[in-house]
C-alpha cells in the first residue's frame, strides 16, 4: 500500500529559533494521522516540510521509502489543503479543481470527468461555475479538498482546515472528513491544536511540544495513558498532583502527597522521587466527608459548575491543591453536597491514578521557573 | 454645564472648515477650466461659451503647432515611461519581496528615496549626470524619459509590493503544491492576481509623467522637447490666450481620468481604502 511517510531526525531552524527539533515519526499508509499541539509547537512547520514549502535544516522525509526532502513541492506526490484554503480567486470552482490536472497527461474528456468526480465527492457539482469568493467557508473547504484529491495524491496534508469554521459546521465536517478518508484509503496528515478534533478523527495522534514529539499513539492511548505531563495536561482536563514516589509494592506505587499517601497503578509505577500523579476528572468520586480513609482525600468544594449532564466540581484538598471532579447529574449526589463550602471526600482509585515522571524539557522549564 | 453639546449631532464647525477648504482649493481650478471655454482672448472677462481654443482654426490646442507638439510630446513621454517603468517596477517589486536577508531592508528604504527627494534636487542631479557622465545620451527626449522613469518606478514598486504583501505567499504555494513549476506559478496565479495593481500602477505612472515639470524641464533640449507643463510655465507670463487654459484643461482631464481609472480597477479587486490611497498617492 502506498502513502507511507517516515520522518527521520527531521530538523528545522529559522535563524536561532528551532521550530522542529529532530523528530522521528512513522505515518503508516492509509491512516488518519494527526499532529496535535499548541501554537508554535512545530506541527505546521513539520507539515510544510512534508509538502516541500520549507527545506529541512537536516533529516530525512521518506515517502514510500525514498527521501523527498530535497524535491521541490511541485514534484512531490502529496497535496495540501491550506488553512485559508488558498482557492485561486480569479478562477471558478471547476477551474480551481482542474488546475493541477494540467500537469498530468490526460485527454480533455478525461480531465473533465476527473473534475466532475472530485466535485461529486465533496457534493459541490452545483457550484462548478461559481467564483471562489462567492462561496461560504464550508464550501470553500470542500473545493479545496476536491482540488487536492483530484490529483490522487499518495498523501493528503491538511493544515487546520476546520479552523476558520463555526462549531456546528466543524462537527459535521469532522465526521465527513473521517468518512472520506476511510473511503479513499489515502493517508491523511492532519494538523490541529484542537484536542477533541484530534481524538475524534484520528487513527493515530502525535502530540508535539517545543519542536519535539511527546507521544505518538492511538487517541485512546494518548488520552488514557499519557507518557508525559505535557500530554496529560494538553489532552482534556486533567488533575496533576505533585508528590514523592516512595516505592512500588504489588504493582502499585506509593506516592506521598502532603501528609497522605496514595497508591497509583498506572504509568511509571517503579519511579522514585519527585513525580506527578494524574487523574481525569471523570474518574474522581465525590463522596460525603465521613468516608475518609484509604484512597481518599478530604477537601472543601470551592465551586460547582453546572454543565447540563454533569457538574464540574472544584475541590481544594488538604495540602492546598485544587482538583476538578466530574459528577454526573443523575441524582446520585445531593445538590447541597456540592455547594461551595461543603466538606467532601474525594475518592482517587489506584487504577485511575497515573504516575508521570518529568521529561527533560519539562524539568528544565520547571527549574527555570523556580530560579 | 447641563447644556453640553449633543455628542450625536453633526460636527457643524468641522464641516464648515472642510467645506471652506474645498471651495478655496477647487475654485481656482474651476475658474481656469471655465476660461478655457471663453469665446474671446481674455482670461479674466467672460465673453461667451465656445470650443475655439480647443478646436478653432487658429491658436487652438488642435491647430497651433506649439501647443499640439507640446501635447504630443507629453503623451509620448508618458507612454515610454509607462512602457518601461511598469514591467521594470513589477520585476523589482517581486525581487524585493522575495529577497530576505542582508541588505534587503536597506534596499527597501532606498526604493522610497525618489518619492521623498525634492524634485529640484533630483532634476539637478540628473542634469549633471547626463551632462558629465552620460554625455552620449545627451539632453532631450531620451534623457527626459529616463529621468521620469527614475522616479515613476518607485510608485510602481510601492503599489505592486503593497498588493504582493496582501496576496501573501499562499497562492503560489498552492500552485506549487498542485504541480505548477515556477514559471506557471507566476503566469497562471501570481500575474492574474497582480493584474489590478499593475494596471493601477501603470495609470499612476502615466499621470505622474504627464504632470511632471521639474525633471522634464531640466533634461529638455530644444523646443521640440517642450511638454505641456513646460509650455504653461514659460508662456504664463508672456502673452497668454485662453488656449493655455484649454491645454491645461486637457492635461488635467487626462491625469484625472487615468487616476480614476486606476482607482476603479484597483477597487474591484482590493479594498476601497487601499484604492483611495493609491489614487491619491500621486496628486
Amino acid at each position: 500500500m502506498e502513502g507511507e511517510i517516515r520522518l527521520e531526525e527531521l530538523c528545522k531552524k529559522f535563524d536561532d529559533f528551532v521550530a522542529v527539533d529532530g523528530i522521528d515519526i512513522d505515518m503508516p499508509p492509509g491512516e488518519f494521522f494527526t499532529l496535535l499541539g499548541p501554537s508554535g509547537c512545530g506541527k505546521t512547520t513539520t507539515l510544510r516540510m512534508i509538502a516541500g514549502f520549507e527545506r529541512p535544516t537536516s533529516g530525512r522525509i521518506l515517502l514510500d521509502g525514498s527521501d523527498v526532502a530535497r524535491v521541490p513541492p511541485h514534484q512531490r506526490n502529496v497535496n495540501t489543503v491550506f488553512q485559508s484554503y488558498a482557492l485561486f480567486p480569479h478562477l471558478d470552482v471547476a477551474k480551481n479543481v482542474a488546475f493541477g490536472l494540467k500537469y498530468h497527461k490526460l485527454s480533455k474528456e478525461e480531465r473533465a470527468k476527473r473534475v466532475h468526480e472530485a466535485l461529486e465527492l465533496v457534493d459541490m457539482t452545483d457550484f462548478a461555475r461559481r467564483k471562489a469568493d462567492q462561496l461560504s467557508g464550508g464550501q470553500q473547504q470542500r473545493v479545496a479538498l476536491a482540488r487536492a484529491l483530484v490529483l490522487r495524491p499518495r498523501v493528503l496534508l491538511l493544515d487546520e482546515p476546520l479552523g476558520a469554521l463555526d462549531a456546528q459546521l466543524r462537527k459535521n465536517l469532522q465526521v465527513e472528513l473521517k468518512a472520506l478518508q476511510a473511503e479513499l484509503g489515502i493517508t491523511f496528515i492532519f494538523v490541529t491544536h484542537d484536542q477533541s478534533e484530534a481524538l475524534t478523527m484520528s487513527d493515530r495522534v502525535a502530540v508535539m511540544n517545543q519542536g519535539r514529539v511527546e507521544q505518538a499513539a492511538s487517541p485512546k492511548a494518548v488520552y488514557e495513558e499519557p507518557d508525559t505531563v505535557f500530554v496529560a495536561d494538553f489532552l482534556g482536563v486533567s488533575n496533576l498532583l505533585s508528590g514523592t514516589a516512595t516505592g512500588a509494592d504489588d504493582g502499585a506505587c506509593a506516592v506521598q502527597i502532603g501528609d497522605r499517601t496514595l497508591r497509583a497503578r498506572q504509568g511509571a509505577t517503579d519511579a522514585r522521587g519527585d513525580v506527578k500523579v494524574m487523574i481525569r476528572p471523570e474518574r474522581i468520586g465525590v463522596e460525603p466527608h465521613a468516608n475518609s480513609g484509604e484512597e481518599r482525600m478530604p477537601g472543601m468544594v470551592e465551586r460547582s459548575v453546572f454543565l447540563g449532564s454533569a457538574y464540574e466540581v472544584h475541590v481544594r484538598v488538604l495540602g492546598g491543591e485544587l482538583l476538578k471532579a466530574m459528577v454526573a447529574n443523575d441524582g446520585s449526589v445531593a445538590e447541597t453536597a456540592l455547594e461551595s463550602g461543603a466538606a467532601v471526600c474525594l475518592h482517587l482509585p489506584p487504577d485511575a491514578l497515573r504516575v508521570l515522571t518529568m521529561s527533560g524539557s519539562e524539568e528544565q522549564a520547571e527549574q527555570q521557573g523556580e530560579t | 454645564m447641563s447644556r453640553l453639546r449633543n455628542p450625536w449631532g453633526r460636527p457643524r464647525f468641522l464641516a464648515l472648515i472642510t467645506g471652506g477648504y474645498i471651495l478655496w482649493s477647487v475654485v481656482p481650478v474651476l475658474l481656469a477650466i471655465a476660461f478655457a471655454f471663453n469665446n474671446g482672448r481674455s482670461r479674466t472677462t467672460w465673453q461667451g461659451f465656445s470650443f475655439r481654443w480647443f478646436t478653432g482654426e487658429t491658436g487652438s490646442v488642435l491647430h497651433d503647432p506649439a501647443l499640439r507638439d507640446a501635447l504630443t510630446h507629453t503623451l509620448l513621454l508618458a507612454v515610454i515611461c509607462v512602457a518601461v517603468a511598469t514591467p521594470l517596477g513589477v520585476a523589482l517589486a517581486l525581487g524585493l519581496q522575495r529577497w530576505r536577508g542582508r541588505g534587503s531592508g536597506t534596499v527597501n528604504s532606498l526604493m522610497l528615496l525618489p518619492l521623498v527627494t525634492p524634485e529640484i534636487v533630483m532634476g539637478v542631479a540628473l542634469l549633471l549626470l547626463f551632462l558629465q557622465v552620460f554625455g552620449g545620451i545627451g539632453l532631450g527626449t531620451d534623457a527626459q524619459a529616463i529621468g521620469q522613469i527614475t522616479f515613476t518606478l518607485s510608485y510602481v514598486v510601492v503599489i505592486v509590493r503593497g498588493r504582493l504583501v496582501s496576496i501573501g505567499p499562499e497562492f503560489e504555494e498552492a500552485a506549487a503544491d498542485l504541480g505548477a513549476p515556477r514559471r506557471d506559478q507566476f503566469f497562471r496565479v501570481l500575474l492574474p492576481l497582480l493584474a489590478p495593481a499593475i494596471v493601477a500602477s501603470a495609470a499612476v505612472a502615466f499621470a505622474t509623467s504627464i504632470d511632471d515639470f521639474v525633471v522634464t524641464q531640466y533634461l529638455s533640449s530644444d523646443a521640440s522637447t517642450t511638454t505641456v507643463s513646460m509650455l504653461l510655465y514659460s508662456s504664463a507670463r508672456g502673452a497668454p490666450t485662453p488656449a493655455l487654459n484649454a491645454i491645461a484643461t486637457v492635461n488635467l482631464m487626462i491625469t484625472l481620468l487615468s487616476l480614476v481609472f486606476a482607482y476603479l480597477v484597483y477597487r474591484r479587486f482590493a479594498g476601497r481604502d487601499e484604492a483611495t490611497s493609491i489614487a491619491t498617492m500621486e496628486v
